[in-house]
């Protein structure tokens, strides 16, 4: 939701008019960007040398590529290491093979495996992709979460909420990967699939779930005493009804969301989209995102036709449709400001469309819990997918699911306390400019004056961090890949470490590298078009 | 007005999407329903090639897949005595002077496509490992920058030789049926069984693909032509297939990659993740498994193989053991684990050529001083309390191993043992010790009070750290002063004479004795330490000649060789790696030897239990 607030930007009374520059001024502001980027480039192409340089010779002079041969009892030992010698050119110096390796680079060649034969690029194109999907959904969560809760916190500074954030992002901060894995393994996937057995939950629980439920709600909301005990009965009594269903029902077996649940979320979206982007005063707007989510609810029936032979390719389709359609029932609303009406009743569209395919997720729940290969036990700790299962689009994306969602709260819980700690400062940083007191004396509500004026500003250092985290993401998660025996580029180069692989080292470090050096470019491009006070100067 | 309308508009449709509800949702579909039964085998890294008879191929990774779906002519059971499959042919000897064998594979054995499988897959076993075919040798081949062989088209190279084969000069004669044939070895060899066997890839398949002869009996025909006629520019062909062609680290589209002749076959293979081997359904010469799918599931981490192991996702784990490993598994619900040795152990070797304290030559040649310090220095290694402190937490019954050349379990280890003489070293002795030394002094007086041994060893190893730590403090009162010489690249070290002792561990293949011999024989590949002895060279010559290792009079041989080597002070073996295998109470029969397959070897045996 945070992004989709970020791309308004037509009515920001804040931004300056980027109509005033002409056509000569831009030309002649061009000719110096273009040197600073030439010379980016190049200083970039050193640095990558130098970096891949110390590496080969670091991992040349560690390992040994013969000591498995050296024990060996085998009669023809020697023509067996005159062979691996021949092979890795062994008998030249490490720097001799480095330049043999940067030409064949050069040239396109990344080399082969020598352990299994296999060609460095064809390794890579099969890590790259299961890392992407591992990490990339991670990463916005960690970011969504990460700049949700700081803001949270920076606008209840010095509250109980606050110094709760503060403490658990420490705590988070410090956490050591595997360990925080292995616990997961041990509640989020054994325990659970041992309460999925016998699915009640016991009353000490709830009453202290609901509980701690009410305080953080109250907590988030804050205002004068009376609003803080409201919102804490609200709180404590909604978690303890939804638990006490969940232990009483069979719901946790057979989950659904049914008509009901989409159109409560669904409103509730709309109801939280309006009062961000529009304010709940704009009826219009909030009326649009209503009959989106209702318009959502009614096709419930005739979507689940269409969901049998469900793909991506489908679902990516209906997603545009869901946006198009929710920009049509804004249009019709009409009004002098079409444009916010039409973006809540996307989003809300959006929201409430994904609703529906949690429900039609959820529908296959228990079919694949009964798979003899799942046996019940569905939450798992290793892989990305259940070995010889076989089922439609439904319940592969439920397995794959059930496969990624430990390793993505593994990497969440430790990725997303940095980025609380960044937007909690930045914010407060922005909170107490001068541009925004004016703001708040002109009369601009605190909505306006805090996601408009405020919000955007405090994105700006977070631009800066997310461009390096992406291309670090390429590297993979070392320890919770291996954790979880995810096979992607983490796994590579723990692999390739082991079996002293040169190529494949140089190969994975080429990539993420290269990334690096191509990400904090980037970042330098993007500070200067976010933050008008910085220029790129040749 | 307008949205009034458009109000009146929804809640109509959705009234009747409520309404339409009570009629029927299409079904959801369920899982693909299978009532088979399978096994999940938690294993730490993927196959990568069905040709595991090349350099590169020649892996456990491959060696334990091809095990159920391309057994070979024989196996290890439970007791490492050599079994024979003889459901699917046999091995046999038929004239001892020059040893003569004929290899029969028998009637109504096929591929898993149909073919036979017959001589022209034992011509291939033959050829392609035979280094008299290959026109270049892999250390002369041209390589391009990147290391990889260019070989020239009209060049023969086969990757991984055998030095049994090789002894097979002439080209063997093949039945009139074509499922015999009879090599003559030009010099005979105890372990010459090890070298032969059913090749894991089939001839007509190398055929087709190399020489494009989609007929299986025209192809094999042409394959045998091939090495019959030492025809260049085919052969170079076949090589080119059988050292690359059958490399595959995901499920393969080509199904002649993957051929079976075992009770299983390929199906699916993501990489890196798992592998799943179902029913040869053509199989039907030897034990049908019970279980109709074997799953390998590929994980590094040993606490992540158990953690799955706990939750189900796998039934049969054997992780690298240690204290943690153990601790975890016992406090697991409905999982069994055993503690047993594997196929390596750990010994401690001494220098006889650097001139240090092992080295007659310190003692002005006085060969008899140096071998009284070497024997007080062996004699001081505490080896029981080795196995106490470190080997019994993570295996019961852990034991001193106490012969050179048998395996502990295996057939003649207790006759070694109670021949060669290794009871005077015991656990460690450390008064007998000194005494050694005080005679060794006495031989030779100008011997330093303190006898500096520097001691190699892997310094990372943190076992092998603590072991040190043992030997160094039992060593102190004896009268030596052991120098740590902890080295990362100690494998690099070993015969450069750096060092005066130095401890790792050796892996055992299989039970031959002759495996051995590069180890102790004089100028031996593996002889680190510069070890020579005129009789330990003779008595080796003699167990080559010998066609069987397992006769009272060749393990007599080697019963010498051992007390030889005792009583020279060659080194001293400690003990038996341990390790553990883990499995889920609904698999039963699970078993587990030291040597390859280890944990796999009864796959057939397997049941699931209710």
């Amino acid at each position: 939701m945070a992004t989709t607030v970020l791309t308004e930007i037509e009515d920001a009374p804040a931004a300056p008019d980027e109509t005033v520059p002409t056509r000569r001024s831009r030309a002649a502001r061009s000719a110096p960007m273009l040197t600073f980027l030439a010379r980016r480039i190049l200083s970039s192409l050193f640095v990558l040398l130098g970096a891949t340089f110390i590496v080969f010779m670091l991992f040349s002079y560690s390992v040994d590529p013969l000591e498995d041969l050296r024990f060996s009892t085998a009669p023809n030992v020697q023509q067996l290491i005159a062979e691996r010698v021949a092979a890795l050119n062994l008998d030249v110096p490490p720097v001799v093979r480095y330049f043999q390796w940067l030409g064949n680079v050069v040239t396109g060649d990344l080399g082969t495996s020598w352990r299994t034969g296999q060609s460095v690029s064809s390794i890579l194109g099969a890590a790259i992709p299961n890392t992407v999907t591992l990490v990339s959904g991670a990463l916005v969560l960690a970011i969504g979460l990460g700049v949700l809760v700081g803001i949270v916190a920076a606008l209840r500074q010095y509250t109980r909420f606050d110094y709760a954030v503060t403490f658990l992002s420490f705590v988070l901060f410090s956490l050591p990967s595997f360990w925080v894995a292995v616990l997961l393994k041990l509640w989020g996937a054994i325990g659970f699939n041992d309460f999925l057995r016998d699915p009640t939950i016991a009353w000490y629980w709830i009453v202290g779930l609901s509980v701690l439920s009410g305080g953080l709600w109250s907590a988030i909301i804050g205002g004068v005493r009376r609003t803080r005990w409201v919102s804490f009965a609200a709180a404590t009594v909604a978690t303890g009804a939804i638990l006490a269903f969940v232990s009483e029902t069979d719901w946790i077996v057979q989950p659904s969301l049914g008509y009901v649940g989409i159109a409560v979320l669904g409103a509730g979206v709309a109801f939280a989209v309006v009062a961000l982007t529009a304010g709940l005063s704009n009826r219009r707007a909030l009326y649009a995102s209503l009959t989106a989510a209702a318009v959502g609810v009614a096709l419930k029936l005739p979507l689940q036709f269409l969901f049998v032979n469900a793909s991506w390719v489908m679902m990516l389709g209906l997603a545009v449709a869901a946006v198009a359609c929710g920009c049509l029932i804004g249009w019709l609303f009409g009004g002098d400001d079409r444009r916010v009406s039409m973006r809540a009743a996307a989003v809300t569209a959006l929201g409430t469309g994904l609703f529906l395919f949690v429900d039609r997720v959820m529908q296959v729940w228990y079919a694949y819990n009964r798979a003899s290969q799942i046996n019940f036990r569905p939450i798992s700790t290793i892989g990305s997918q259940t070995p010889g299962l076989r089922g439609d689009f439904w319940i592969t994306t439920l397995d794959q699911f059930t496969h990624i969602l430990l390793p993505t709260i593994t990497l969440v819980l430790i990725s997303f306390a940095g980025y609380t700690r960044y937007t909690r400062a930045s914010m407060l940083e922005v909170m107490n400019q001068d541009y925004i007191r004016t703001a708040r004396s002109k009369g601009l509500s605190e909505r306006v004056v805090t996601v408009r004026h405020a919000f955007r500003n405090a994105l700006i250092p977070l631009a800066t961090i997310v461009p390096l985290d992406v291309a670090a993401m390429f590297g993979g998660a070392i320890i919770t890949e291996r954790i979880f025996a995810w096979s992607g580029m983490g796994s590579v180069f723990i692999t390739a470490l082991q079996n002293m692989d040169a190529d494949v080292i140089m190969g994975h470090f080429l990539v993420v590298g290269s990334l690096l050096v191509v990400a904090s470019i980037l970042v330098d491009f993007i500070y200067a078009a976010l933050d008008p006070r910085i220029r790129v100067n040749a | 007005m307008k949205i009034r309308r458009i109000a009146a508009a929804v809640a109509a449709a959705t009234a009747g999407a409520i309404v339409l509800s009570a009629c029927s949702t299409p079904d959801v579909a369920g899982v693909a329903g299978s009532e088979t039964q399978s096994v999940t085998v938690g294993w730490n890294q993927p196959m990568f090639s069905q040709n595991n008879l090349t350099a590169s191929g020649n892996a456990t990774a491959n060696a334990n897949i091809l095990y159920l779906t391309n057994p070979n002519f024989y196996y290890y059971d439970g007791d490492l005595n050599l079994q024979f499959n003889d459901g699917l042919g046999s091995i046999k000897a038929v004239s001892q002077d020059p040893l003569t064998v004929e290899v029969t594979v028998n009637e109504g054995v096929v591929w898993s496509d149909g073919t036979p499988v017959d001589a022209a897959d034992i011509i291939l076993w033959w050829g392609a490992q035979n280094p008299k075919f290959n026109t270049v040798a892999g250390g002369d081949l041209e390589r391009d920058a990147d290391g990889n062989e260019v070989v020239p088209t009209d060049a023969v190279w086969f990757s991984g030789t055998s030095p049994i084969m090789e002894l097979v000069s002439q080209f063997p004669e093949i039945s009139e049926d074509g499922r015999t044939v009879t090599m003559v070895f030009d010099e005979t060899r105890p372990d010459w069984m090890m070298g032969l066997g059913m090749p894991p890839v089939a001839a007509h398949a190398v055929a087709d693909i190399a020489l494009g002869k989609p007929d299986a009996a025209e192809a094999k025909d042409a394959l045998i032509a091939a090495f019959h006629d030492n025809d260049k520019a085919t052969l170079a062909k076949i090589a080119g297939v059988w050292n690359t062609g059958f490399n595959f680290t995901s499920m393969p589209d080509d199904p002649r990659l993957f051929l079976s002749t075992g009770p299983y076959i390929l199906n699916e293979f993501v990489e890196n993740q798992h592998l799943t081997l179902v029913r040869n359904e053509k199989f039907s010469w030897g034990p049908i498994p019970a279980i109709d799918e074997v799953t390998f599931r590929f994980t590094e981490d040993p606490m992540a193989s158990i953690t799955a192991l706990q939750n189900g996702e796998v039934d049969l784990i054997a992780p690298q053991s240690s204290v943690d490993v153990l601790q975890n598994l016992a406090n697991i619900n409905g999982v069994t684990y055993v503690t047993d040795i594997e196929g390596t152990w750990e010994h401690v070797d001494l220098t006889f050529n650097n001139g240090g304290p092992f080295d007659p030559a310190t003692y002005g040649g006085n060969a008899e001083a140096a071998r009284l310090v070497r024997q007080a220095f062996l004699m001081s290694i505490p080896r029981q309390q080795i196995i106490d402190t470190l080997i019994h937490p993570l295996q019961s019954d852990a034991a001193i191993r106490n012969s050179f050349l048998f395996v502990p379990g295996a057939p003649g280890y207790d006759e070694a043992v109670a021949a060669n003489g290794s009871d005077i070293f015991g656990g460690g002795d450390a008064d007998k010790a000194k005494e050694l030394l005080g005679q060794a002094r006495a031989l030779y007086p100008a011997m330093p009070q303190t006898i500096d041994v520097r001691f190699l060893y892997g310094a990372s190893n943190v076992r092998r750290a603590n072991m040190f730590q043992l030997i160094q403090a039992a060593a102190a009162p004896v009268g030596f002063n052991v120098i740590d010489n902890g080295d990362d690249m100690w494998g690099q070290r070993l015969g450069d004479g750096t060092y005066d002792a130095t401890m790792f561990g050796w892996q055992s293949t299989n039970t031959f004795l002759l495996n051995a011999e590069s180890n102790y024989v004089t100028d031996g590949q593996n002889n680190f330490g510069g070890f020579s002895n005129a009789e330990v060279d003779a008595l080796w010559a003699k167990i080559a000649e010998s066609a069987d290792d397992t006769t009272a009079e060749v393990r007599g041989f080697a019963h010498e060789i051992e007390s030889t080597l005792l009583h020279e002070g060659f080194g001293l073996p400690i003990f038996q790696f341990p390790g553990v295998v883990a499995h889920s109470d609904r698999l039963q029969n699970v078993s587990s030897i030291a040597l390859s397959p280890t944990i796999l070897w009864n796959f057939w045996e397997w049941t699931i239990a209710g």
